[in-house]
């Protein structure tokens, strides 16, 4: 498997007047094509500020990091846009779909910033979302929703899938569901998933944990054998 | 409080300039057109203006008192009104009045000493004349009138009512090296029988009660009876107040409503905007009644001030700039800033609505258990309609589609939206429209209908072998044209009558401005006048020429329509059939004349007529142009706060957007869509009101205006530039904060 993302030696920091607060301190880390990685952390230790500087939503202080061979951290705000369209599947912890538009639509929407056909009721189904296409938002469960969100996430086919507490607002049954699918995505599909999560548990159905604390990382395991995410005691 | 407005300054901003310009543009304009009428009220009241003028060359003493013997008159005093020419280089006219007593229509004095009816020696001149001719009290000047002269000194110099518009034969427009006016004692008159011409009278009730009583116990022993309404400087005046009413009653309540409206659309979102905090306030224990005095006072506050300083600052700026355009025009002593009630309604409404949607606005929340309200309000959920049913949905872009269901579902913000680029369209519509009604009325006048270079007035003695002299050597046309009063059953007006003698440099048209042939026999009516009388091609009316009292009844064959003259036109033959006299009053030639005739008064050049006409709609521009500047001011804060307030509540749909790699110029082009379909929904509704409301207020203008609304292309351009220029620019405004849209923040503070 090839290195799709390499931190190295990244290093954010946030001014706020006089005090500068570093959140990313010398990061240096790698994961590979397909892998599925869970980023574990208590609140406050670098976990979002590592999704932004990875999903290009925040440039660094220093240090580079490199994705299929480009260096993000050199790119302005067009080009980051252009990575973000091409690149990065976002899942978030509050789905954040277009309440305007239904299911569909949301997936569709895609086509407005890549250049991929896409067919809209496909991706739902595989999500198991036959039957919702034209459903709006408010109209469907938290579930159902995150489940959109995927299926906008992947319809692009992007390298990677970020994923920040995809479950914080789901009840447990319908998370494991919801990280179930985003595991099968990983294995069957070859996708790059990253979750975002201070849940422990997740660990042993990763394929690479990287823990970190207080900006800094604190440890990287990798799982030789890890478990399915329905094999996991909740 | 005070961090919460730095918090949303550029909302209370907008809140505090709403209210300001709605109350500012509504009581200065009102202030501006109700000083109109205290002035003339206040002016004519303190000057004891006459109620009405008999005419009659008999004015003997037993006449008099058979009128004060009439049970409605109250009082009568006797004058001789005369023309004169001053003796100066351009020989100005001068009416002189001979006063009997000085109690009706009194001199206003501004400088040297009052008005003494014993004094032979003295006159009391026309400060505005005296101001042009350099003269001062203590000087002498000499009038001359039917082969007299006479000199006397100036005893005091000032105004009089019933020469706040003055014009005369040589002038269309007040020309004060011209023209002017001086009162003398009777003892000033070289005969001791003075000639009276004229009787003032003040009477009670109205005119045509006292008129009827004329006409019944005098057995119209007089020529004529003249009505406040029908003297020219009275009317005058009279049509310049409504002139600016219809401009300034309709227009500025459109902007107070606009103003009031999106004030409160705002008010209502802050709030709302704001629930989540109340939730908290609430659950951290603040009592109901702390919370909805915090977020009450909020914007009241605001728009107290605003509408304070409107109410102050608008008579204060606006009407001195008008009155300022009037001075030219009006000889009058001082103007007054008008008052009316309404402005303080207007204000305390503006303020007790503000303060009543922000309770109710508030009362809504609070109401709510903490728990509740400390959450964001369920979104409202969208449902396919009619359009998402059509095939032809799937083809729309996302844009559309996204615009579309925002708009549904914010069903309120988008009318809003609507409305205000609406109104605005209708005012700038109206007001420019204005402009391009006063342009065709031009053209229609000066040259479909009066189509000569010259017009030579001719004096009231001149003889026919002069005024064949005069024809001839100029290869004129006659013409007449003489006051009349016009009466259907139960109306009577004033009018012109058009005598026309085989004329080709003056033409009859009809409402679509071609030729009208009016045949010798035929007898049009003007079309104003046929709406006024309210008669109709077939119907009879009975008029007379002022000065005779020989009425006659004629059936109205046609009607022609005229912009600016509003009568009858007949033929010189169907005159002499009716058994009236004619009288050539002008001569029309299509040379230009620069020779003195005797017996010409006065030459008009063609471009001395349409000069005189721009200057006369000067003042109306003014107004134009201020109208039509406030109500794009108007519809850039608006369109900008509601711009304002939708970025609010669909930001964070945008960050979302951005982070899933949508470029800024996608968004701006999302919000720039919207925004352009509400601009073109309002400027389509727009256009056609405006031209409704331009139709009214033409309706409005006056008895002696006619027209029919048109829109130009250019008005339609002019405000289709200055609708569209602004909805882009208030866009702008907005491409900067997409760009600055912190997508990680934007996304954390969620619900």
């Amino acid at each position: 498997m090839s290195t799709l993302i390499e931190f190295k030696d990244v290093v954010k920091e946030y001014k706020s007047g006089d005090h500068v607060l570093r959140a990313m301190d010398n990061v240096n880390f790698t994961i590979d094509e397909g892998e599925f990685v869970v980023i574990l952390g208590p609140s406050g230790a670098g976990k979002s500020t590592l999704l932004n500087l990875l999903g290009g939503l925040d440039s660094t202080t220093s240090g580079q990091i490199i994705v299929n061979g480009e260096h993000v951290e050199n790119f302005n705000d067009n080009e980051l846009t252009k990575y973000r369209a091409k690149n990065v599947g976002f899942i978030f912890q509050f789905y954040n779909l277009i309440p305007n538009l239904t299911a569909i639509e949301n997936v569709e929407l895609m086509k407005d910033i890549v250049d991929v056909n896409i067919d809209g009721n496909a991706v739902l189904d595989s999500v198991g979302l036959t039957g919702h296409a034209n459903q709006f938002p408010a109209q469907l469960s938290g579930g159902e929703q995150q489940r959109v969100s995927i299926a906008r996430a992947v319809a692009k086919q992007p390298a990677m899938l970020l994923c920040d507490e995809p479950t914080g607002a789901l009840d447990s049954k319908t998370g494991v569901l919801i990280l179930n699918l985003l595991q099968e995505m990983s294995n069957n599909k070859n996708t790059t998933v990253i979750i975002v999560t201070h849940n422990a548990i997740l660990a042993e159905a990763a394929d690479k944990v990287i823990r970190i604390k207080n900006g800094q990382i604190e440890d990287i395991t990798i799982n030789e054998h890890p478990k399915k995410v329905d094999e996991l005691e909740w | 409080m005070l961090r919460d407005i730095r918090n949303h300054k550029i909302q209370f901003i907008s809140i505090f300039l709403m209210a300001f310009l709605g109350v500012y543009v509504f009581v200065g304009f009102g202030a501006e057109s109700f000083g109109f009428e205290e002035t003339a009220n206040q002016y004519y009241g303190e000057t004891n203006l006459a109620d009405g003028w008999i005419y009659t060359s008999n004015l003997d003493d037993d006449f008099v008192d058979k009128v004060n013997n009439l049970s409605l008159t109250k009082d009568s005093e006797r004058q001789l009104a005369v023309n004169s020419i001053a003796d100066f280089d351009n020989d100005p006219d001068i009416t002189l009045h001979f006063l009997e007593d000085d109690d009706i229509s009194q001199f206003y004095l501004v400088k040297g000493e009052e008005f003494n009816l014993s004094d032979g020696d003295g006159v009391w001149l026309d400060t505005r004349f005296a101001e042009a001719k350099n003269l001062s009290v203590g000087d002498n000047i000499s009038f001359t009138f039917e082969g007299i002269t006479i000199e006397k000194e100036i005893k005091g110099l000032g105004y009089s009512p019933e020469h706040l518009y003055q014009t005369s034969d040589s002038s269309m427009i007040p020309d004060y090296t011209k023209m002017g006016f001086a009162y003398l004692s009777y003892k000033a008159f070289p005969l001791s029988d003075v000639p009276y011409n004229v009787l003032l009278v003040k009477y009670d009730g109205n005119s045509s009660a006292y008129e009827k009583q004329l006409d019944d116990d005098l057995t119209r022993d007089y020529s004529t009876f003249m009505p406040r309404a029908q003297h020219p400087s009275y009317a005058e005046f009279q049509d310049e107040t409504e002139q600016h009413q219809m401009m300034t009653d309709v227009i500025p309540v459109i902007f107070i409503v606009i103003a009031m409206l999106t004030l409160l659309t705002t008010m209502t979102r802050i709030i709302n905007n704001q629930r989540t905090q109340i939730g908290i306030l609430k659950a951290l224990g603040f009592k109901n009644r702390t919370i909805m005095f915090h977020y009450i006072s909020y914007g009241f506050w605001m728009v107290l001030a605003g509408s304070i300083l409107g109410l102050i600052l608008g008579p204060l700026t606006l009407p001195p700039i008008m009155f300022d355009e009037m001075a030219d025009l009006y000889s009058i002593p001082y103007w007054l800033t008008g008052f009316n009630i309404s402005f303080i309604i207007v204000t305390v409404l503006m303020v007790v609505l503000a303060a009543l949607i922000s309770y109710f606005a508030c009362r809504n929340i609070v109401n709510e258990s903490p728990s509740s309200a400390i959450r964001p309000k369920v979104p409202k959920v969208s449902t396919s309609g009619f359009l998402e049913k059509l095939g032809l949905w799937k083809k729309f872009s996302f844009n559309v589609r996204w615009n579309y269901r925002d708009a549904k579902r914010n069903k309120f913000r988008a009318l809003m939206s609507i409305f205000g680029v609406l109104a605005c369209t209708l005012i700038i519509v109206a007001s420019f429209g204005c402009m391009d009604g006063f342009d065709e009325m031009k053209e229609w006048s000066y040259e479909d209908i009066n189509h000569y270079s010259s017009k030579l007035v001719l004096e009231d003695n001149v003889t026919s072998s002069q005024i064949d002299y005069i024809v001839d050597d100029v290869d004129g046309e006659k013409l007449m044209e003489s006051a009349i009063e016009i009466k259907s059953d139960d109306v009577k007006k004033s009018g012109v009558v058009t005598v026309l003698d085989d004329n080709d440099l003056y033409t009859p048209t009809d409402d679509e401005k071609n030729p009208l042939e009016i045949s010798e026999s035929e007898v049009s009516l003007s079309k104003k006048m046929a709406q006024l009388l309210d008669v109709k091609e077939g119907d009879t009316v009975k008029w007379h020429i002022m000065g005779s009292d020989k009425w006659v009844n004629t059936t109205v064959d046609k009607i022609h329509s005229d912009p600016t003259s509003q009568g009858i036109i007949i033929s010189k033959e169907k005159l002499d059939d009716l058994g009236l006299n004619y009288t050539t009053t002008s001569v029309i030639s299509s040379n230009d004349v620069y020779e003195n005739y005797t017996g010409v008064k006065t030459v008009f050049s063609m471009d001395s007529l349409t000069d005189s006409w721009d200057d006369m709609m000067e003042s109306s521009m003014t107004v134009i142009y201020l109208l039509a500047g406030f109500a794009s001011l108007l519809s850039v804060i608006v369109l900008y706060n509601l711009g304002l307030l939708s970025f609010t509540e669909i930001k964070r749909e945008f960050a979302t957007l951005k982070v899933l790699g949508f470029k800024s110029s996608q968004l701006r082009k999302l919000l720039l869509t919207q925004n352009l379909w509400f601009t073109t929904i309002g400027f389509v509704i727009g256009v056609p009101l405006g031209r409704e409301v331009l139709q009214y207020l033409w309706g409005t203008m006056g008895d002696s205006f006619y027209l029919n609304a048109h829109i130009s292309l250019k008005t339609l351009i002019i405000t289709f530039l200055i609708t569209y220029v602004i909805s882009i620019l208030v866009n702008l405004m907005f491409s900067g904060k997409i760009k600055k849209l912190n997508m990680v923040e934007s996304l954390k503070d969620n619900e």
